[in-house]
């Protein structure tokens, strides 16, 4: 008698000791300084379209997201990840509703990195708040971006496996391009009424282009850093004729974009046009996500528009 | 008027005739592009390289021949303004109606508008909305006999008009790129079909102001005096509104709203042409395409390869006509 409870205590203090082991605090490097958070989070919010897609990714619907760019909810690629409970909106990443953050009594807040400091203050007194120490946009910045957020939802494994997940992808999809040959120069463009904005080589979408082996150029028109170019000149539309261009728009429908750019008489000069290899694409998922599920679906689109 | 002094101002109108041309020429010639002066000139000899051959007649004619149109229309309907507010400062995109016609085109888009011709009915509308606040306003005891008052009251019209705008922006994110454009107005990636689309509501406009141009002298010389003389002043005042709402809103729906135009064309006029409307009008024709052809130039090669919004020019130009303006010490009394 005495024996057992003494043997099922041992257990508990054992079980304890390891429970323990698994809710050791981990210490995050964050743009603002080591921020530490205990044991698996569960009511999570996310202020950042890169954080929302990570978040899906690793198996959690936060609850509560930002709308993405130009648009009401959340973009149109994520509908396909949310089943029956989606996330209640947070306002817009610029302006972020701290009153609604604060009603879904949040354990982890993701943000967006470039928080302002006086924002992660106060959003830190609602729950640890994680901020990536991003400094410059890249093409690979969403990869530590994403183990980032894995670390603090302790689910590091499932966010490491999809990063892998969107590099074996990206590889597969360049063999198959090479083999049908079908690569070459491409552009990712903005449309807007007086002319088209050229997005950098060096953001998210256009280095998922380049892991799929297109060879993506700006036409040396951003100044250092910059997202995208002014608007070009419609005289110097030629420098974006190359292999293929991707057209996109703030809204959701790249055809709309299509059309406007193909009322222009420069527009249907250009030799891409001519030889119908414009590809109109979601400016939602292209010019504004990031993720490894944005990874996914841009690659599913370059996959459906260059190999028939 | 003497002789000499009509001769004087024949000269001078030929003058600025000539220049006209000759800023036409240049903008035809300059632009952000790869086609060199040289090769552009070159196109206008036959020669024929493609490429300038498109550049110039596809891309720098249509908004050459915009920018004569915006220019006119701009120029002479800050004179009609200005004459029927009897106040110098009375500009339509100072005043907010430019953002009136720019305010009731973003409304039109987000309600779902997107027909050209639908547009340009909007921007005209919203014109002469914005008209009558104007002259609204001018009625005002203490506003209306102040210019720098009257100017005050159309900033904060348009400031207001400005962020119903940016609400809308707000609102109905999916039109945005659309809506942008009507808050700085510019020349760029603008279709003849723009013009001609405009070109009849102008024509019709032109003809009224030929025909209201007799009464609306004599009424700067007292109401009394013009219905002594048969005139009916307050029918001539709603031609006159209904005018520059039509020029405004055709010009607005052309090259979105752009401001000051109105005020330096008028304020340059006067100063080569004297006081009186008929002659001022007349040499608003040729000094509001030369400002805004030349406006359009420099906003073409100060950033290229990109372009610079034409809006954001011609409020550098003016801003210090409207400060040398107000300074003066004497503002003329219309």
């Amino acid at each position: 008698m005495l024996g057992t409870s003494l043997r099922s205590g041992l257990i508990g203090v054992l079980l304890s000791g390891l429970a323990m082991g698994v809710a050791q605090a981990r210490t995050l490097d964050t743009a603002y300084g080591e921020v530490e958070i205990e044991g698996t989070p569960e009511r999570v919010v996310t202020l950042y379209e890169g954080a929302l897609d990570t978040a899906l990714a690793a198996g959690i619907t936060p609850l509560g997201a930002v709308t993405t760019r130009g648009g009401d909810g959340v973009a149109g690629y994520i509908e396909a990840h949310l089943d029956a409970d989606r996330p209640a909106i947070m306002g817009v990443v610029r302006e972020i509703n701290i009153e609604a953050v604060l009603a879904q009594q949040p354990d982890l807040i993701l943000a967006p990195p470039r928080l302002p400091q006086e924002q992660f203050q106060l959003l830190s007194r609602i729950a640890p708040t994680v901020v990536p120490p991003t400094q410059e946009t890249s093409r690979d910045v969403w990869k530590s971006e994403a183990r980032l957020f894995g670390q603090a939802l302790n689910r590091e494994n499932e966010v490491n496996d999809a990063i892998v997940e969107v590099e074996q992808r990206g590889e597969e999809l360049a063999a198959a391009l090479a083999e049908a040959d079908v690569g070459g120069v491409a552009y990712l463009v903005r449309w807007m009424p007086a002319g088209p904005m050229v997005m950098s080589e060096h953001i998210f979408s256009t280095g998922i282009m380049a892991a799929a082996g297109l060879d993506v150029e700006d036409g040396d028109l951003l100044n250092e850093g910059g997202i995208h170019s002014d608007i070009l000149s419609l005289e110097n539309l030629s420098r974006v004729d190359g292999d293929w261009l991707f057209l996109a728009t703030l809204n959701a429908d790249g055809q709309d974009a299509l059309e406007t750019a193909t009322q222009s008489s420069a527009f249907n000069r250009l030799n891409v046009v001519q030889q119908d290899r414009v590809v109109p694409v979601d400016g939602q998922l292209w010019t504004s996500a990031s993720g490894p599920l944005a990874a996914l679906a841009i690659l599913d689109d370059i996959e459906a528009a260059l190999l028939p | 008027m003497s002789f000499a002094a009509r001769m004087d101002a024949r000269a001078a109108f030929l003058v600025l005739l000539m220049a006209l041309v000759a800023m036409a020429g240049t903008s035809l010639l300059i632009g952000a592009g790869e086609v060199s002066p040289s090769r552009a000139f070159a196109v206008l000899w036959g020669s024929a390289d493609s490429e300038a051959h498109f550049v110039v007649w596809e891309l720098r004619g249509p908004r050459t021949l915009i920018g004569i149109a915006v220019g006119v229309a701009l120029g002479i309907s800050g004179a009609l303004l200005q004459a029927v507010a009897r106040n110098p400062l009375a500009e339509p995109g100072l005043l907010g109606v430019s953002a009136g016609a720019a305010f009731a085109v973003a409304l039109a888009l987000v309600l779902g508008a997107s027909a050209a011709t639908l547009r340009i009915g909007v921007a005209q509308l919203g014109a002469l909305v914005g008209c009558i606040c104007v002259l609204g306003v001018v009625r005002m005891r203490g506003v209306g006999d102040d210019p720098v008052r009257l100017v005050l009251a159309g900033a904060a019209f348009s400031g207001l008009l400005g962020s119903l705008s940016a609400l809308l922006l707000l609102y109905d994110q999916r039109a945005a790129d659309e809506i942008r454009f009507w808050v700085v107005g510019g020349l760029a990636g603008r279709r003849l079909s723009d013009l001609v689309a405009v070109l009849p509501s102008l024509l019709v406009a032109g003809g009224v102001i030929a025909l209201i141009a007799r009464p609306l002298a004599a009424l700067a010389l007292g109401e009394r005096v013009a219905t002594g003389l048969g005139h009916h002043p307050a029918v001539i005042r709603w031609l006159v509104v209904l005018c520059v709402a039509v020029l405004v809103g055709a010009a607005t729906a052309m090259a979105g709203p752009i401001a000051f135009v109105g005020l330096v064309v008028p304020f340059v006029a006067r100063a080569i042409a004297g006081p009186d409307i008929r002659r001022t009008l007349w040499f608003c024709l040729p000094i509001g395409p030369l400002m805004i052809l030349a406006a359009d130039i420099v906003s073409r090669v100060v950033v290229a390869p990109s372009e610079l919004p034409l809006g954001v020019l011609t409020a550098l130009c003016g801003a210090p006509v409207l400060i040398a303006v107000v300074r003066a010490k004497r503002l003329p009394m219309l």
